[in-house]
């Protein structure tokens, strides 16, 4: 277990450990977004069936990372046992919130598409996995995080918890 | 459809996320000039530290920010070597008013305040380490111009 170097200067307490390797979610991502290209190409070639199996399959993954947090998903298992061990030490150490928020993000958009797919509008899981790929696509080459993007925009909304309201209300 | 419409399909969806990545990476890290304004102080944005007497690197940060732990330790260490400068970071996780007020669209998001406390330039994402180090040279520079008169 790492410890993270005293900042004297820090006026802000991280209220959670950084305690996970940044590029473990760039690796999951990576294997998401290929195996979400497959159910665009199953989706664009008819088969409806297996897309929409294989896009339950991700959704549940997704689950898993969003429930259990980033650093417990198979993925970053399969990292921190074949990958990690091969890399050289991290810069920095991450907050485990922002992937596990990006994980649910990638929940809410692959449920919606199991969920028309299963209502019988198959085009739906298609454009939901080509959604999700953009995502995981841009988190895995480009480092875009885009669960913290959208988390500050939905908290300037005043959809996010009580404290955004309370504030707001100044 | 047949299989190579879809394949082709499937090269225009990564073509395009990743101009959609280039387009986002060209404008990460920028130090964008600002018209300086009023004044801030450190009470404006709820800091418990006062600022630089040369100038201010004045980060915002969220809990759910992968970059703002990096972020916050460069502009520690940038401000460490230079005299004067001090580095704020505010979380504005449950700072919406903050959020609004300063139309933070992304975090890590870095004000730098010269040493009257204006805003004089805006980083949006990772800061850019060389263009901090020029803007500050531009404003350390001057004030020791100024205070030397």
């Amino acid at each position: 277990m790492s410890v993270s170097p005293a900042e004297p200067r820090s006026v802000k307490p991280r209220t959670a450990r950084p305690d996970l390797d940044p590029r473990g979610p760039r690796f999951g991502a990576a294997i998401t977004a290929v195996l979400l290209l497959v159910v665009v190409f199953l989706s664009l070639t008819g088969a409806s069936v297996a897309a929409l199996l294989l896009l339950a399959g991700l959704a549940g993954l997704f689950a898993w990372g969003a429930f259990a947090g980033a650093g417990r998903h198979p993925y970053g298992i399969v990292f921190k046992k074949l990958v990690r061990p091969r890399l050289a030490p991290p810069a920095a150490l991450e907050n485990p919130a922002p992937p596990t928020f990006a994980q649910g993000v990638g929940l809410v958009v692959t449920l919606v598409g199991v969920v028309l797919g299963v209502a019988g509008i198959d085009p739906a899981v298609g454009v939901a996995a080509a959604a999700a790929f953009v995502a995981a696509f841009l988190n895995a080459v480009f480092d875009y995080c885009l669960g913290c993007q959208l988390y500050l925009l939905l908290l300037r909304a005043g959809a996010l918890g009580g404290a955004g309201r309370a504030e707001a209300g100044r | 459809m047949n299989p190579i419409p879809a394949l082709s399909l499937l090269l225009a969806l990564v073509a395009g996320a990743t101009v959609l990545g280039l387009l986002w990476r060209a404008r990460q890290g920028r130090t964008a000039p600002v018209r300086a304004d009023a004044p801030l102080t450190p009470a404006d944005v709820g800091s418990p530290v006062s600022f630089g007497a040369l100038g201010t690197l004045l980060q915002f940060s969220t809990d759910h920010c992968a970059r703002c732990p990096g972020t916050h330790a460069l502009l520690t260490r940038l401000a460490e070597s230079r005299p004067g400068v001090a580095h704020v970071d505010i979380d504005i996780t449950h700072r919406r008013d903050l959020a609004n007020r300063f139309g933070i669209m992304q975090t890590p998001t870095t004000l730098i305040l010269d040493e009257t406390g204006r805003v004089r330039a805006r980083i949006g994402g990772a800061p850019n380490r060389a263009g901090i180090l020029e803007h500050l040279d531009d404003l350390t520079g001057s004030a020791h111009v100024r205070l030397a008169r």
